[in-house]
């Protein structure tokens, strides 16, 4: 395993926390979405939102690679080898997976913001990051594009789909704003470039973005910010998911196939 | 609950590389055409195997099938190559050019 060594240990922390956030949203959001496989509305539609949600997982692995090269650890045991407590996704991750309305308002929101974010890391000081959300992003606008066209469906849907979409996108709102939760090393990162837009100005620049498409079908949303605690807090529905993404590793520790 | 809205039948080909023929590689189900072009990505292009897709709603198609048209029962022989042997034409022709330039 190689680490990266030119980086002092403030900068190699501060930045490690930024990719173990980026990389614990894909892999849970990977993780919720995969729990269609099987049962979503149509079977094209099944092989979709399963192979996006497969998409988003191979994002985590790279990126707990990339962790790995900062940290000396293995990208299994980052993945798999922590309890609860230990994940940094953001709370809007927290929530399982609900009816179809739920699960497209939260990829929505999820993709949108990701999306933002990502645009700002494709141009971190941090080559190994630019490079590998650059990628992400050739990706990632599939994923956005799918997101928006259900959007637009569930928005124009009569009824009850649309109550529902409209329920979902108001029970998510507070915690989706919690992509942009503030991170502990966060001023040495803008400083060095590592992010290149703070956490605060990539969360207005999406709030742009969203409120435009979201209110015509949801209403007014709320003024909301990021809260601090935005990646720690956890919840029952992350627990239980935790214990099913766990249970092989947990069968037959460090096993390899 | 309310019923869905129609699906069309979309159908897809699917190119390897570029400059390789478009072949047909299959179909999908899609209520419109931005639904059908996700799903024919997913299925006909997630594994990195497709250059280019063509995605064709199915009830867009002309389609002849008659038997009239396509099997004739007159003798079609004469509209084959067979029994017509270019080969040593294409031979001579070929040296005839050599000599041109070659001189």
């Amino acid at each position: 395993m190689t680490v990266t060594p030119d980086l002092d240990i403030e900068t190699r922390e501060a930045l490690a926390e930024l990719v173990l956030s980026v990389a614990d949203d894909e892999f849970v959001i990977g993780f919720w979405d995969s729990e269609w496989t099987g049962i979503a509305p149509m079977l094209e539609e099944d092989v979709a939102t399963s192979s996006i949600a497969q998409d988003e997982i191979g994002h985590a692995k790279a990126l707990y690679e990339l962790l790995g090269e900062l940290t000396g650890e293995d990208a299994d045991q980052i993945a798999f080898g922590r309890d609860t407590d230990g994940y940094r996704h953001a709370a809007l991750l927290n929530h399982r997976r609900g009816d179809w309305a739920f699960s497209v308002a939260r990829r929505y929101l999820y993709e949108t913001a990701d999306a933002v974010r990502l645009g700002a890391l494709a141009h971190s000081a941090h080559e190994p990051l630019a490079l590998l959300t650059g990628k992400m992003r050739r990706e990632e606008t599939y994923h956005l594009l799918h997101a928006e066209a259900w959007l637009r469906r569930l928005g124009d849907a009569p009824g009850d789909a649309r109550a529902r979409f409209a329920n979902a996108i108001r029970d998510l709102w507070a915690d989706a704003q919690d992509v942009f939760a503030p991170l502990a090393g966060e001023e040495v990162l803008v400083r060095s470039g590592m992010l290149p837009t703070p956490m605060r100005a990539l969360h207005a620049d999406w709030q742009a973005r969203v409120r435009p498409a979201l209110e015509p079908i949801a209403g007014p949303l709320p003024a909301a910010a990021p809260s601090l605690d935005g990646r720690e807090r956890r919840s029952d529905d992350f627990a239980w998911l935790h214990s099913e993404f766990t249970s092989v590793a947990r069968a037959e520790e460090r096993a390899t196939w | 609950m309310s019923t869905p809205p129609a699906e069309r039948v979309w159908e897809v080909f699917r190119q390897e590389d570029e400059g390789d023929p478009m072949v047909h590689a299959g179909n999908v189900n899609a209520p419109d055409a931005e639904l059908a072009l996700h799903y024919a990505r997913e299925f006909y292009g997630r594994r990195g195997e497709s250059h280019r897709l063509w995605i064709v709603p199915r009830d867009e198609i002309t389609e002849l099938d008659d038997p009239d048209l396509l099997k004739p029962p007159f003798d079609r022989s004469h509209k084959k190559p067979g029994g017509y042997i270019i080969k040593h034409k294409l031979e001579a022709a070929k040296q005839r050019a050599l000599a041109e330039t070659g001189e």
